[in-house]
């Protein structure tokens, strides 16, 4: 009998032995006949800062919609802690540990600050519809811990005093903390950050890489998808360089900076003292 | 959080104002419910009867349309299941009205669920047009099954709700039994707007800053919610539907067209959408409108007052959404916020 043939994205349960964290292995989309991912791999370990940079346009937003569930790959799959997730709705990924800050932030604009932040505990709280109505003992109990998890997290990124305020009155600046503050509060073991940088002023961006090293320390695993190479490549482990939906390099910063294929492709040409990496 | 001193308001001032005055206010309306009625004529008590069972109704339709941002124009099909269920089982199957009244509740929250979950993978118009599809399939159903429904002519003879022997003839027990059900699913859903379900469904809702993709990738299972939403504003019209049927003791199709979703979803859209205090005044404006012109129009212009009405709501909901398009109820918040703000310096 012929086998049955089930599209990556809907094989369910399988798992891989490995020390890495997360897993991609092959990833394709395309959008009709613009294709922005072209068999992406990459591994990367617990723990670690991955960048990827790339100029726009070259799938680097595709590719972390992808991982947290909200865009579908063609072909791929994607393992996070060994376990198959690409297969997965995204609040299923969410709930196994991983959570992305958006580029335009998207902040709840009918709620305050640190109502945001409690929406980042929702899964960490079990209150039922029921039980919130009836605001039985349960619910209240939850909702004091969400609460005051909220307030910690908003401290951690120094928003505590902005709590109550509404989104919409704060800075840009202090709107990406918000969402930081956000994610944080959702307990994900790694964070996808998109262009958290963008927007920011530079008081804001040294206060950024602090927080993000801060995390590092605690264990949190970071992808950030910039285009500011010179800030991230202090503070990344490992680098990934896309070019038309391609990763044309893969290392640390340092090997990145020598790679001939990404200083012709985007860091922009010849420079003194470089030499390619395959030439090592 | 309504009605309880929760350790979590003392930490959050704006809360503790909101939920104080919250508090006062249905505290105050309570009272006046309770108390007007008693040296009221049998006029204003039948109509403020009708309000209640509007209000109920349009706060189950805030909870989906409101609070999750998820259209819906066939409620009356939901008002209708529990009207029907209720009837059905006490006349035809000799249940207890209570028993009836929940057991209508239960169905048409399945049915609400099994529905729901194929209808809100569809989005914006398509939606409402189904929810209108819906209320449509209701109505010719209802009117098919003659045999058990009684067709286009009706049901009859539909046994009153009582309680110690008092019972539907009383004017005055329907007044307090609809408005003792109104006041308890407020409070319900007071405070289920503000708890982590709460929460979660504003978040969920673009009509009102939220965001589906941000609420995913925080956990929150965006069908589930819309779904549970969907499920319980089915309830309340459901439950309204029963009081309503034991209420009338007849009821006939017509009663639960498309007209009463529309209506419904004016009084949404007029009270305001944001909060479950929309129902009441959105309800209570509309209604009173509407007794107004079938008061004044036979006097002023002569005739029937149906076609100003409509031209009256039109005017209405045209006028809230360039001036108030959060609704009366954003008047009312930011007049209390103005009160708080002065009271505090």
């Amino acid at each position: 009998m012929k086998p049955k043939l089930v599209p990556p994205h809907r094989r369910r349960g399988k798992t891989i032995a490995g020390d890495y964290l997360l897993e991609v292995r092959g990833i394709s989309k395309s959008f009709g006949r613009l294709s922005v991912l072209k068999g992406v791999d990459f591994s990367l370990a617990r723990g670690n800062i991955l960048v990827i940079i790339g100029p726009n346009g070259a799938g680097k937003s595709t590719l972390l919609k992808i991982i947290s569930g909200l865009a579908l790959p063609d072909t791929g799959e994607i393992y996070f802690a060994g376990e198959l997730i690409s297969n997965l709705a995204p609040y299923r990924i969410a709930s196994r540990g991983i959570t992305q800050l958006f580029q335009d932030i998207q902040l709840f604009l009918s709620m305050s600050v640190v109502e945001n932040v409690m929406v980042g505990r929702h899964r960490h709280a079990t209150t039922d519809f029921m039980s919130s109505g009836l605001s039985l003992k349960k619910a209240r109990d939850d909702e004091q811990r969400v609460f005051e998890a909220a307030l910690e997290k908003l401290a951690l990124v120094g928003l505590e005093k902005a709590a109550f305020a509404a989104p919409a009155s704060l800075s840009w600046g202090q709107q990406k903390l918000v969402g930081l503050a956000r994610a944080l509060a959702s307990g994900a073991e790694l964070l996808l950050l998109d262009e958290p940088y963008s927007g920011l002023v530079a008081d804001e961006v040294t206060k950024l890489n602090q927080l993000i090293r801060a995390l590092q320390s605690q264990g949190i695993t970071i992808v950030i998808v910039e285009h500011l190479t010179d800030i991230l490549m202090g503070i990344a482990s490992q680098v990934i360089v896309f070019d038309h939906g391609e990763k044309i390099a893969d290392g640390t910063p340092a090997e990145i900076q020598r790679d001939r294929r990404v200083i012709d492709a985007y860091l922009g040409g010849e420079q003194p003292g470089v030499r390619e990496v395959d030439d090592q | 959080m309504v009605l309880n001193g929760i350790k979590l308001l003392r930490q959050m001032p704006q809360k503790v104002a909101q939920a104080r005055l919250q508090n006062r206010l249905l505290i105050i309306l309570a009272i006046v419910f309770f108390t007007v009625p008693l040296g009221a004529g049998a006029y204003p008590v039948t109509i403020m009867i009708d309000i209640g069972f509007y209000c109920v109704v349009t706060m189950g339709l805030i909870m989906i349309m409101g609070l999750g941002g998820q259209i819906s124009l066939g409620h009356g099909a939901f008002f209708g299941c529990g009207a029907y269920i209720s009837a059905v089982l006490t006349t035809s199957y000799g249940w207890s009205p209570w028993a009836a009244l929940f057991f209508a509740a239960l169905v048409t929250g399945a049915i609400a669920g099994l529905v729901g979950r194929f209808m809100f993978r569809l989005h914006g118009l398509i939606l409402a047009g189904v929810t209108l599809a819906l209320n449509l399939v209701f109505f010719y159903l209802v009117t098919s099954m003659v045999d058990i429904t009684g067709g286009a002519i009706g049901f009859m003879n539909i046994p009153p709700i009582t309680i110690g022997g008092i019972g539907s003839q009383d004017l005055l027990f329907n007044y307090y039994f609809i408005w003792i059900m109104a006041f308890l699913l407020l409070i319900f859903s007071l405070n289920l707007t503000d708890s982590r379900n709460g929460r979660a469904l504003r978040a969920l809702n673009t009509y009102a800053g939220g965001s589906e993709d941000a609420a995913q990738v925080l956990g929150v299972n965006v069908l589930r919610y819309k779904v549970w939403a969907f499920v319980l504003s089915a309830v309340y019209a459901s439950l309204a539907g029963s009081a309503y049927a034991h209420y009338t003791r007849i009821i006939e199709p017509n009663t639960f067209m498309i007209q009463y979703s529309a209506m419904v979803a004016l009084m949404a859209i007029i009270g305001g959408r944001s909060s479950p205090w929309g129902a009441f005044l959105g309800a209570g404006l509309i209604i009173g409108l509407r007794e107004l012109l079938r008061e004044s129009v036979p006097v002023l212009v002569g005739g029937l007052s149906g076609a100003y009405e409509l031209i009256a709501y039109g005017i209405i909901l045209a006028l809230a959404l360039l001036f108030m398009p959060q609704g009366l109820v954003s008047v009312v918040r930011r007049a209390a916020s103005k009160r708080t703000k002065i009271n505090e310096t």
